[in-house]
C-alpha cells in the first residue's frame, strides 16, 4: 500500500509541469464560477465556488488517475506484474488513493489562496466538523474510485469515454458549485434523491453547511454517517468486485490482455 | 534414501479452449509434462502454439479449461496464492515500469509487491543490476531507458523477490545481439548457481539451443516432442540439405513426395534471385533423391551442401513444414 502511494507520489512530484497543469482545470472553473457570482451580486456564493475548485481537483483526480489507473496497467502489463503477485489488489488500490489524495493538495491549496486572495469569500466554520466531513468526503469519494476502477477493468480503451460521460453529470449533480440539496436546490426532489447516492453531493453540502454556516459536527452528523456509510459500503463492494474480475478474468481469458 | 525431489513444474493433460463467436479455438490440447528443479526448460513452437498461454497458466493469469497444474506442488488453479509466492513473470512484449520514475524506484516498488524488507530489497536490486549491466542506469526515468536496458530492468524485476519458478515469454524479443547475449548468460548464471528453475517460451531456436536443458515442441496446442536439444537434433539421424534454387519460387511440394524427405522448408531470396530449401532428410540416399525431384522439375540447383541439424529442422521433420509456413498456414 505504501509503496503504491509512493509511486503515485513520485510520478506527480517528478513531474512539476504535470502539477502546474493540473491546477489548470480547477483554478480556472472556480474563477469562472466566482467571477460569475460576483458579477450577478451573489458574493454570498463565491466560497461556493472557490470550495468546488478544491474538490474539483479530487474529483479529477479519482476519475482519471484512480478510475482509469488499472485499466491503463492492464493495456501496459502492469496488471499482470500485480495479479502474479501476493500483494492484494484492494491494498494497491488503497495506496493509489492515498498517493492521489496527497498528490492533489497543491492543487486545492492552490484553488484555496486564489479564491481567499481575490474575493475574500465569508466563512463561518466549524473547523472540526469541516476537517471530519472533509476527512470522510475524500474517503468516500475514493471508495467510488476503487469501485469504478475495478468495474473498467472490463472495458478497453472505452474506459476513458467513460470518464468523459460522467464527469460533467457528476460534477453538475453533486453540486460543486452550487447547493443541490435541500430547498435551495435547482434539482427537483427525484433528482436530488439520485444525485445523493453520489458520495460527492453529501460531501459538498456537508462542507457548505460546516464551513460556511458554522454547524457543528453534531448537526450535520446524518451526512457524516451517510459519507461513512458509503465510504465502508463501496470499500468492500470494490474488494468483491476486483476479485470477482479477476476470477471471471482468468476463466474468460480477458484479465491479461494487453493491447499492444 | 533421500526422497525424490518435488518436481518444480508438474502438468497434466492441460486443456485450455477460448470462446469465440464461432467454434471455441482450441489453445491448449491435452499438454502434460513435468519439470524439474533448477532446469532451464524451454517450450518452443510458432507464433499460436500455445507457449503464452501455457505460461499463462502455470503464473495463474488463466484458467485452464481441462486438466491440472502444479507449480512447486500447488495447484494453479485452486491454490493461486500459494503459487503467486514462489514465482515470477516477465515478458518481452511488455513494459513493466511507470516511465515517470526511476528504474531502480521502479524495481523497488515491484519488490515490495513481495513484502521485502527494504534493506533487503535494496541490497537485491543492486547485485542483479550489477549483473545485467544495469547500475549505470538505475537513476534514469523508465521512459528514458533504451529498449535493451527496460529489458534488463524487466528481467531484474523477475527475480526480484528470488522465485523459485521463473517464466519467462519471449524476453529477448526485438533485442540487439548483445544484450540478448547478456540476458542469455545471466538466466544459465541463475539457473546453475541459484538452483533456479526457469520455463521459457520462445519461437527463437537459437536462444532455447543455447541456454535450455530440454525442450518441448509444441504445435497447435500439442508437445510435439520433448528432450534435450541435443538428443533431439541427434534423433535426426543425417544433417539436413540445403538448396539454393533457380528460378526463385515459393512452392516446393514435390518434396513432399520424395521418400526419406521428413519436412521442408523455403525461402525466396530475391535480390539473389533464387530459393533456398532446406530439407530434412533421413539418410544420404535421400538427400540426393530430392536434389533429382527438384531438377526434374525443371529447376537448376545453383548449389547444395548439408549442415548440422537445429531445433528447426527438428519441426520441420516432426510438422513437415517451418516455423514461418506453420504461422502462414494459420493466417490463411
Amino acid at each position: 500500500m505504501k509503496a503504491r502511494a509512493l509511486v503515485r507520489l513520485w510520478s506527480i512530484f517528478g513531474e512539476p509541469l504535470w502539477v502546474f497543469v493540473g491546477m489548470g482545470f480547477p483554478v480556472l472553473s472556480s474563477l469562472a464560477f466566482s467571477l460569475l457570482y460576483y458579477s450577478i451580486g451573489a458574493a454570498g456564493y463565491i466560497g461556493f465556488a472557490v470550495l468546488g475548485g478544491v474538490m474539483v481537483s479530487f474529483w479529477g483526480n479519482v476519475l482519471w488517475s484512480m478510475a482509469s489507473q488499472f485499466n491503463w496497467d492492464k493495456q501496459e502489463g502492469l496488471f499482470e506484474i500485480y495479479l502474479t503477485s501476493p500483494a492484494s489488489i484492494s491494498a494497491i488500490l488503497i495506496g493509489m488513493s492515498v498517493g492521489g489524495i496527497i498528490g492533489t493538495v497543491p492543487s486545492a491549496v492552490i484553488v484555496t489562496v486564489l479564491g481567499w486572495a481575490l474575493f475574500h469569500p465569508a466563512v463561518n466554520a466549524s473547523w472540526g466538523g469541516v476537517a471530519l466531513t472533509f476527512g470522510l468526503t475524500l474517503a468516500s469519494l475514493y471508495a467510488m474510485g476503487m469501485v469504478l476502477s475495478s468495474l473498467y477493468l472490463t472495458y478497453g480503451r472505452e474506459a476513458e469515454s467513460m470518464n468523459e460521460v460522467l464527469q460533467e453529470p457528476v460534477s453538475m449533480l453533486s453540486g460543486l458549485y452550487f447547493p443541490v440539496l435541500g430547498g435551495s436546490s435547482p434539482f427537483p426532489l427525484a433528482l436530488q434523491a439520485v444525485a445523493s447516492l453520489i458520495p460527492l453531493t453529501i460531501g459538498m453540502d456537508a462542507l457548505r453547511k460546516t464551513l460556511f454556516y458554522g454547524d457543528s459536527v453534531a448537526q450535520v452528523w446524518p451526512d457524516m454517517a451517510a459519507l461513512a456509510v458509503m465510504a465502508v459500503v463501496l470499500l468492500i463492494l470494490s474488494s468483491y468486485a476486483l476479485k470477482f474480475l479477476e476470477n471471471l478474468g482468468r476463466k474468460e481469458g480477458t484479465i491479461a490482455v494487453r493491447i499492444r | 534414501m533421500s526422497e525424490p525431489q518435488l518436481p518444480a513444474v508438474e502438468v497434466e493433460g492441460l486443456r485450455r479452449e477460448f470462446k469465440t463467436k464461432g467454434p471455441p479455438v482450441v489453445a491448449l490440447d491435452g499438454v502434460s509434462m513435468k519439470v524439474r528443479q533448477g532446469e532451464v526448460f524451454g517450450v518452443l513452437g510458432p507464433n499460436g502454439a500455445g507457449k503464452t498461454t501455457t505460461i499463462r497458466i502455470l503464473s495463474t493469469l488463466l484458467l485452464p479449461t481441462g486438466g491440472w497444474a502444479r507449480v512447486m506442488g500447488f495447484d494453479v488453479a485452486k491454490e493461486p496464492e500459494k503459487v503467486r509466492k514462489v514465482i515470477n513473470m516477465a515478458s518481452g512484449a511488455e513494459k513493466a515500469g511507470y516511465d515517470f520514475i526511476s528504474a531502480k524506484r521502479n524495481l523497488w516498488f515491484f519488490s515490495q509487491l513481495y513484502g521485502i524488507p527494504g534493506d533487503v530489497a535494496d541490497r537485491r536490486i543492486g547485485e542483479l543490476s550489477e549483473r545485467l549491466g544495469l547500475t549505470k542506469y538505475l537513476d534514469r526515468k523508465f521512459y528514458a531507458l533504451s529498449t535493451g536496458y527496460r529489458q534488463r530492468a524487466t528481467i531484474a524485476r523477475a527475480f526480484v523477490n528470488d522465485p523459485k519458478v521463473v517464466f519467462l515469454d519471449e524476453p529477448t524479443i526485438g533485442l540487439d545481439v548483445m544484450t540478448a547475449r547478456s540476458i542469455r548468460d545471466f538466466l544459465i548464471e541463475e539457473a546453475r548457481k541459484n538452483g533456479r528453475t526457469i520455463i521459457l517460451a520462445s519461437h527463437n531456436m537459437a536462444e532455447v539451443e543455447a541456454i535450455c536443458d530440454r525442450v518441448a515442441i509444441v504445435d497447435k496446442g500439442k508437445i510435439l516432442t520433448e528432450g534435450s536439444p541435443e538428443d533431439l537434433k541427434r534423433s535426426l539421424g543425417a544433417p539436413a540439405l540445403v538448396m539454393e534454387v533457380s528460378p526463385p519460387q515459393a512452392g516446393f511440394e514435390m518434396l513432399a513426395k520424395v521418400p526419406g524427405v521428413k519436412g521442408f522448408t523455403s525461402s525466396i531470396e530475391e535480390e539473389r534471385g533464387l530459393s533456398t530449401v532446406q530439407a530434412v532428410v533421413d539418410s544420404d540416399a535421400a538427400a540426393r533423391a530430392a536434389e533429382d525431384a527438384v531438377r526434374k522439375a525443371g529447376l537448376k540447383v545453383v548449389a547444395s551442401w548439408r549442415k548440422q541439424a537445429t531445433l528447426e529442422e527438428v519441426f520441420v521433420a516432426l510438422v513437415g513444414r517451418g516455423f514461418k509456413e506453420r504461422e502462414e498456414q494459420d493466417v490463411v
